[in-house]
């Protein structure tokens, strides 16, 4: 009994330490929430225009240049070497991911909340989440868009997405080049003036020798505008296919 | 390809004053897969369908030839997203109005698509006013 009583004393003392223990953490992390605040976080919101008034539309030089075109290694050559334009499922609709997506020219909405940041974007009408929580993805977290985490630091936002499905044409738009599950893009982006700044790096041992980036940005959009729904129309996106000479029978 | 109505011309054509820039192909894929950018075909005819869709809108013009046949174009345009930034709409071609289009013919044999195309109303103004053809050839 005393035995119970003593135990039950010292349970009421170690939690009564615990909730003081506990609340110092709280009141430490508040603090330092503020002063990431204060200091780290850029204010990204809002939509920004990301057509010809912000940058060069892409193309196949575009972004991916003669200063930072990806050296590919013998697999993805091979895969060049099978490639027809036709192949690409974006003429089935399926929407552009990473790094295709950031440098299209549409127009894309960013929301800042405390545990995440929401890109909406009006190419295809997809929307990615980008965790600030701390939680990482599951092993089947896998989608076209991959899993994205990230974080404030230097008044920059710091993105890591992975867990991307392969994607027979997931490097860019133009050049026939595939991306696998083993894709990383990081992206880094950041006020500068009235301008939302990005440098965005692909790493994917599958395809490529070594990782690549770019650098661009967008403008604000003018006053007043939405965001247009894509709606994809599979007839529409396939209406020029029967104009490419497919070199297979 | 029996082409009696339209001009070819290869290399770069000089577009004079009163031509419209319609989208270009862009965005949503190059145009070089398809189309061939060395050459340029000019046509005149009634438009039968405008399917003003994403990622890019079409449209469809029934062209009439020597021989007497009448042949269907198929016209890329760009994407209706951004068009319609610029006044575009769904009736901005109705049907069986009078355009002429000047641009890269397709690749495939016996094919009549267009693309990058300038486009005017049979008289040579604008399809759409002046001020915004301006915009939207800044805007994308």
């Amino acid at each position: 009994m005393n035995t119970e009583l003593h135990t039950h004393g010292s349970t009421r003392t170690k939690v009564a330490k615990l909730l003081i223990v506990a609340g110092f953490t709280m009141a430490a992390s508040q603090i330092s929430f503020s002063q990431v605040v204060d200091s780290e976080i850029p204010d990204l919101a809002g939509t920004w225009d990301g057509g010809g008034r912000a940058r060069p539309i892409n193309d196949t030089t575009v972004p991916w240049g003669e200063d930072n075109f990806p050296k590919l290694n013998e697999r993805a050559l091979a895969y060049q070497e099978v490639w027809e334009e036709t192949m690409a499922p974006k003429y089935d609709c399926q929407p552009a991911s990473s790094p295709a997506i950031q440098y299209d020219p549409y127009h894309m909405e960013v929301t800042q909340w405390p545990d995440r940041v929401l890109f909406r974007y009006e190419k295809d009408d997809q929307l990615r989440t980008v965790w600030l929580d701390g939680r990482q993805p599951t092993a089947v977290d896998f989608s076209i868009q991959g899993f994205s985490v990230g974080h404030y630091e230097d008044n920059a936002l710091v993105v890591t997405t992975t867990h991307f499905v392969f994607d027979v044409a997931g490097f860019d738009d133009y050049n026939g080049i595939p991306s696998s599950a083993q894709k990383v893009v990081t992206e880094r982006y950041w006020r500068e003036g009235d301008d939302l700044k990005i440098t965005l790096t692909v790493a994917d041992p599958m395809f490529l020798l070594e990782p690549t980036s770019y650098t661009t940005r967008w403008i604000p959009a003018r006053a007043g505008y939405k965001l247009a729904a894509y709606d994809c129309d599979p007839e529409s996106s396939r209406a020029s296919v029967r104009f490419y000479p497919s070199k297979y029978k | 390809m029996n082409k009696p109505n339209w001009l070819i011309a290869a290399g770069a054509l000089v577009f004079a004053g009163v031509g419209v820039l319609v989208a270009p192909v862009i965005a949503h894929h190059a145009s070089a897969p398809f189309y061939d950018s060395t050459k340029r075909v000019e046509i005149e005819g009634a438009v039968t369908r405008f399917v003003f869709r994403n990622p890019h809108a079409f449209l469809y013009l029934d062209v009439a030839g020597d021989n007497g046949q009448t042949v269907e174009w198929q016209i890329e345009l760009g994407a209706p997203v951004g068009l319609r930034r610029v006044g575009w709409t769904p009736d901005s071609l109705p049907l069986g109005m009078i355009v002429k289009a000047t641009g890269q013919p397709s690749r495939a044999d016996g094919s009549h698509g267009l693309c990058c195309v300038r486009m005017t109303r049979q008289d040579g103004t604008p399809v759409l006013s002046g001020g915004r053809v301006e915009e939207r050839q800044s805007d994308q």
